[in-house]
């Protein structure tokens, strides 16, 4: 991981050169973090702000009176509330599905020889890089004719088919030694117990990083919750913000912020605690 | 030897993947034979390959692929250098690497949804920019409603968007490189700058190709973000294939066709990879 300690070894034999341009280095750094942040510091500071007109300049932010207005209008009177319960309810209970379903899919991938298996994988593989796009008419065509068009099962359902936690469980089983298993087996024990007493409980560090990004992608999902859902009432985040920008009427810009700094704060939270597991799911093909 | 695990573990997501992956995708190439409208079912007519010859022969199919093609030409160069210079900083990063790599890297698991209303937010007429050139003195841009900017607007939000994801991929490239090669360059005396060129960018070519190619197909599927900022104006001149796609499909009800524009994105999709896999070999994938 730390290939920067190669760079600092070199560095230290030229130590006179290596401070000026350390400073270049981190003041550079500095100002690229900025520059990627500086969007969402301006969203936030927007949304607690009053009234309906965006503060003009960063030089006013501190003058502009800070205040949970946009947040209580939000909570009141408009579907917002709406929108975060969907999207709460739909990744509470996609992800955990999608955890479930990638050890065991996964773990049979890697364990056991049945027929088509190589065929399912090859497929499962395409799907990765498949533009998602491709399903949109279909699937509004096969939830419309089972009428299941604006419900909670066509919001969730789709995420279940997401072949890339399936794929890396595959991937993370094959790397652990199956000795352990087959002791097991010999001892007497049924596949299920084998399962869940002794694959399961060590695969955490793997499910880390399907649940992480199932997440994400769950949570920030558009393109499927926007086709399959019809009524305000089932529109999740990205969704209802997304209509709710394209409204006819004058924008409400701190409204809109403040629920974009609402659909921001669950993708912090994930970002600081699990931001090893999202860069292994993004080197290891997950689309974001 | 796979030998007595149990195969049926896979069955749930497999399942799951056969009815929202791969029978969608079958649908799909199915409906593009046909001129199919949901709320006209009873007047559904095979068609054949017309679906495919109406979309090559329409002025909206080529200004959408114009308009990728001037996405990718623009973005791309941009992209890849300014990723390229941020991973290398980021890998000469002694102190507080871990903080920088995170602001940089957070955007890329942000919602596209949120990002395109924040900038929208910094474009609108009233927004931010605007503000500050008048505070220059100088006039207002009509970042989104002027057709020659409307695209730029966006690429300048993509770039924003994407270089810390790819200077992700090509820091982890960079990690993969010995340390003792580094270490052997220098003590035969190159300076860093050679360093650089002749040792760490040759490792980088594979990572470097896929960025591109990735990019690139990315440009294909770009949907939210005209969704939210232009709704493909003004004068089309935002419109791109998926988007078409979507307009097609959910404003004009023709399916048929809108899968057939689907496999056509498909078709190019598949044609870059395919040439990835013709000039990258496997490399590629040892590289991710």
């Amino acid at each position: 991981m730390r290939g920067g300690a190669a760079a600092s070894g070199a560095r230290a034999g030229r130590a006179t050169r290596s401070r000026g341009s350390a400073w270049g280095l981190y003041l550079a750094l500095s100002a690229i973090s900025l520059a990627s942040l500086a969007p969402l510091l301006y969203m936030a500071r927007v949304s607690f702000g009053a009234g309906s007109d965006l503060p003009i300049a960063p030089a006013d932010w501190w003058g502009h009176p800070l205040s949970l207005e946009h947040y209580r209008d939000l909570w009141s009177g408009g579907p917002m509330a709406r929108f975060a319960f969907n999207s709460l309810l739909v990744t509470g209970v996609a992800v955990p599905i999608q955890i479930l379903l990638a050890a065991a899919a996964g773990h049979a991938l890697a364990r056991s020889g049945f027929v088509g298996r190589g065929t399912l994988l090859a497929l499962a593989t395409a799907f990765l890089i498949l533009p998602k796009q491709v399903l949109l008419a279909p699937l509004y065509l096969l939830f419309a004719s089972a009428g299941l068009l604006d419900t909670y099962a066509a919001l969730v359902l789709p995420h279940l088919a997401d072949p890339f936690g399936v794929l890396f469980m595959a991937h993370y089983y094959q790397t652990l030694s199956p000795e352990l298993e087959e002791a097991a087996r010999t001892d007497g024990l049924s596949a299920s117990a084998i399962f869940w007493r002794i694959v399961f409980p060590v695969s955490g560090p793997g499910l880390a990083v399907v649940g992480v990004n199932g997440f994400l992608t769950t949570w920030n999902a558009f393109l499927h919750p926007l086709v399959l859902t019809t009524s305000e009432s089932m529109r999740t985040l990205p969704v209802g913000l997304a209509l709710f920008a394209q409204s006819e009427h004058r924008v409400d810009w701190g409204a809109l912020l403040a629920g974009s700094t609402i659909a921001t704060v669950p993708v912090v939270l994930a970002f600081l605690l699990f931001q090893r597991q999202i860069v292994e799911g993004i080197l290891k093909g997950s689309s974001r | 030897m796979k030998r007595g695990a149990r195969p049926l573990g896979v069955l749930p997501w497999a399942l799951a993947f056969f009815f929202f992956g791969v029978a969608p995708l079958a649908y799909a190439l199915a409906l593009s034979f046909l001129d199919y409208n949901p709320l006209r079912a009873d007047r559904t007519v095979w068609v054949g390959l017309a679906n495919y010859a109406t979309a090559l022969q329409s002025p909206s199919f080529w200004r959408a692929l114009r308009t990728t093609a001037y996405f990718v030409v623009g973005t791309l160069p941009v992209t890849l250098t300014l990723a390229y210079a941020v991973a290398s900083l980021l890998a000469r990063a002694r102190r507080a690497e871990t903080f920088f790599r995170a602001a940089i890297f957070f955007p890329a698991a942000l919602s596209m949804v949120v990002i395109s209303l924040v900038f929208k937010s910094l474009y609108a007429e009233e927004g931010l920019l605007n503000g500050w050139l008048a505070a220059a003195g100088l006039s207002r841009i009509h970042w989104l409603l002027d057709p020659r900017l409307a695209l730029p607007s966006i690429m300048i939000m993509d770039i924003w968007s994407s270089v810390g994801y790819y200077a992700i991929l090509i820091l982890a490239g960079r990690k993969t490189l010995p340390d003792d090669q580094l270490e052997a360059a220098r003590l035969e005396g190159l300076s860093a700058w050679e360093v650089e060129r002749r040792i760490v960018f040759p490792h980088l070519r594979p990572v470097l190709l896929f960025v591109v190619l990735l990019n690139t197909i990315r440009a294909f599927q770009i949907f939210i973000e005209v969704f939210v900022l232009t709704r493909g104006g003004p004068l089309e001149s935002t419109l791109t294939l998926v988007y078409h796609l979507y307009d097609r499909a959910f404003y004009h009800f023709e399916m048929g066709y809108a899968s057939a524009l689907a496999f056509l994105l498909l078709i190019l999709v598949g044609g870059l990879l395919v040439i990835q896999r013709y000039v990258l070999g496997e490399r590629a994938r040892e590289a991710r």
